[in-house]
């Protein structure tokens, strides 16, 4: 029961006050009434011979009404007065008290929008707990599932309760905390013989913390007095951890579906990463497309390319003695050469076929011829390993044209294939095959040549012209020479003006003066399979004579 | 001369919550005043000269702010000290209580704590 203030029921300014006098009035009796203390609050002051009557709250007495016999009715009227009061103040405590509480459930519905992380939310709602209900010292435990284990996301006060003694007895704590319950525990001797309550703590009280049916964990308060909490503090805290729980597991579905998104993102990435190995970005985006998917079958782009073939020479004998596995990895290794240079170089490699490989320059024509000079570089690295190794040496020859060239997606909607269609194509294959006809490493056409658009540093060698197998244009074969290892290249290189007038004279059948400068040149690069070739069919024309029509092309009976 | 707060508000309940929230003051001699309109509480601060006055914004026929700007401004009766009292987060409603001159500004729900440590320092009392 609240006291009452005598004052606020019969003084001055009271509604009473004048009514009271008037009933005396009427009863014919003067009265005053002064409140415990002995201060006048109505009337005038009476002497204290007179009887006086006691104005009683309860046990309490708040002051007296003087006067003669009759003023016990004013006494007992005033009494009613006062516990009417003291009902009007009891109730207007507890509704302050429930204003509180809504105040505070207001004010921790602010902070928790405010946040999206589980722990802050846990450590948010541990002070406010603590703030709302006068406690020593709190703690949060959460039971992780995906860990299998206990954690502890917030703790505050003093420290009144061990971490990890907590942890040790995760199985103490499921039967007290995981039981759903909310309770103010009398009897938890057992906990603080484990150790896991400071031995100073007197009060105890947790609330459950809980999404539907399914316990998340408790928040638990410890007091250092007896008694601490009482039954107002437990039904505030459980409103604190249930509107906590449902914030931590939004927070968590928040944080798991970010988790989620980013792992998708990240797969889409490694299929991206991966699928740019098959398809490679630079046909992609020859297409005027940014990735893969946005691909439809029958886009199709066409534009100038060089493209480039090489062939391991003799690659069936060399495989003969190899197993299968040792051949795939043969040939893996080969090209884990090739590849990168001819990425470095502004190419990108269209197919792998076998000991082969078909690569791209969109770019221009140079590029490609830089790409097959650093290859024979990287031919010839490879060979020194193997000989260091036993293993016999590797020839590859490297043929490229520059033509217009379709890429294109081709196939049907549920099987697509990134393909080139272009005789560009078939003709560079025919010129690295050449490679073998001529013995000669890097082969380009006239029309590669002519795209070079006047690159000086690449020196060439006119080879003249072939008539392909089922063609019937010519097609001018040129050599270059900065591929070969600098010994040679620097022969080659001072005997090239000799060759170009030897490759005249035999373009114009002067077969002798063509075969004495061949002799030549060999004398001096006896190592020049080219001239060699050259001299051969030089020799034979003057020997059996040049069949009739011989225009000097070259005719490729077979591919 | 006795101190006196005058609360202001057209929901009884809150007259009540308030009052018994600063009643603890009672006992240090502060006196108490109410009205639930804007009219009766501009008779009152003419007439019983408050030191303090809770005054809640939303009310009908004068609200807080005319009441504020009225006394404030236009009788410039700089001695009384008015806290605004409304909904929480209306903005426009600060704005608009700086404008008349109100001392401050709380919101509703209001924080029993803040309202009583509030008048204590205005009334200067320990």
């Amino acid at each position: 029961m609240s006291s009452v203030n005598l004052k606020n029921v019969v003084g001055k300014k009271s509604e009473v006050n004048s009514d009271i006098l008037l009933l005396a009035k009427e009863l014919n009796i003067e009265v005053c009434i002064e409140d415990a203390t002995g201060k006048l609050l109505l009337g005038t002051l009476l002497p204290d011979d007179v009887s006086k009557f006691p104005i009683k709250l309860d046990d309490q007495i708040l002051g007296w009404v003087k006067g003669d016999a009759k003023a016990v009715i004013i006494a007992n009227l005033v009494s009613h007065l006062a516990a009417k009061e003291a009902e009007k103040k009891n109730l207007g405590n507890e509704v302050l008290n429930l204003y509180q509480e809504l105040n505070v459930i207001f004010n921790f519905s602010e902070k928790l929008a405010e946040t999206i992380e589980p722990d802050a939310i846990a450590r948010i709602t541990l002070e406010q707990a603590m703030h709302s209900i006068s406690s020593d010292g709190g703690i949060i435990v959460l039971w992780n599932d995906d860990k299998g284990q206990l954690e502890i996301p917030a703790q505050a006060g003093e420290f009144l309760f061990d971490k990890e003694k907590i942890r040790k007895n995760t199985s103490l704590l499921f039967k007290i905390a995981f039981g759903g319950q909310s309770e103010i525990i009398n009897d938890f001797s057992v906990l603080r013989e484990k150790g896991i309550i400071e031995a100073g703590v007197k009060s105890l009280m947790y609330a459950a913390m809980k999404v539907k049916h399914r316990i998340m964990g408790a928040i638990i308060l410890a007091g250092n007095k007896d008694d601490q909490f009482s039954a107002a503090h437990l039904k505030l805290i459980v409103t604190l951890a249930l509107q906590s729980s449902a914030a931590i597991e939004s927070a968590m579905l928040y944080e798991k579906n970010i988790r989620e998104a980013k792992e998708r993102e990240e797969a889409i990435l490694r299929i991206h990463e991966a699928t740019k190995k098959f398809v490679p970005n630079e046909f992609i985006r020859s297409l005027g497309k940014n990735a893969i998917t946005e691909v439809r079958l029958g886009d199709q782009v066409e534009k100038i390319v060089t493209v480039l073939f090489t062939d391991i020479r003799d690659f069936t004998t060399l495989s003969e003695n190899m197993t299968p596995e040792e051949n795939f990895h043969f040939v893996s290794s080969f090209n884990a050469r090739l590849g990168p240079i001819i990425r470095a170089n502004r190419g990108f490699i269209n197919q792998y076929l076998g000991d082969s490989i078909m690569a791209i320059f969109p770019e221009s024509p140079e590029d490609a011829l830089q790409a097959a000079i650093q290859m024979q570089k990287a031919i010839r690295e490879l060979n020194k390993e193997r000989i260091a190794k036993g293993l016999p040496i590797i020839k590859a020859g490297i043929g490229m044209h520059t033509g217009p060239l379709i890429m294109g997606i081709t196939g049907d909607e549920s099987r697509m294939d990134a393909a080139t269609i272009s005789d560009t194509v078939n003709t560079a294959s025919r010129i690295e095959s050449l490679t073998k006809y001529y013995k000669s490493p890097l082969l380009l056409s006239q029309e590669t040549q002519e795209h070079l658009n006047g690159h000086y540093k690449f020196h060439v060698r006119q080879l003249g012209t072939v008539r392909l197998k089922g063609k019937s244009n010519l097609l001018s074969i040129v050599e270059c020479i900065n591929g070969f290892e600098q010994p040679e290249y620097e022969k080659k290189l001072s005997t090239l003006s000799y060759f170009n007038e030897a490759m005249r004279c035999y373009r114009e059948q002067q077969f002798e003066n063509a075969t004495m400068i061949f002799q030549q040149i060999l004398a001096l690069d006896p190592g020049d399979q080219t001239a060699k070739f050259f001299l051969e069919n030089a020799s034979r024309f003057m020997r059996q004579g040049v069949p009739e029509n011989w225009t000097g092309a070259e005719e490729m009976l077979t591919k | 001369m006795e101190k006196k707060i005058l609360i202001v508000d057209d929901e009884a309940h809150i007259r009540m919550l308030i009052g018994q929230t600063l009643e603890e003051l009672e006992d240090e001699g502060v006196e108490f005043l109410t009205a639930d309109n804007g009219a009766s509480a501009l008779e009152l601060i003419q007439s019983e000269k408050p030191n303090l006055v809770f005054l809640d914004v939303m009310m009908p026929k004068m609200n807080g702010m005319d009441v504020c700007q009225r006394v404030k401004k236009e009788l410039a009766i700089d001695d009384v000290y008015i806290v605004l009292l409304t909904a929480k987060g209306q903005e426009l409603d600060r704005q608009r209580g700086q404008e008349v001159g109100a001392d401050v500004y709380m919101t509703k729900p209001f924080d029993p704590e803040v309202l009583l440590s509030k008048a204590r320092e205005v009334l200067q009392l320990d």
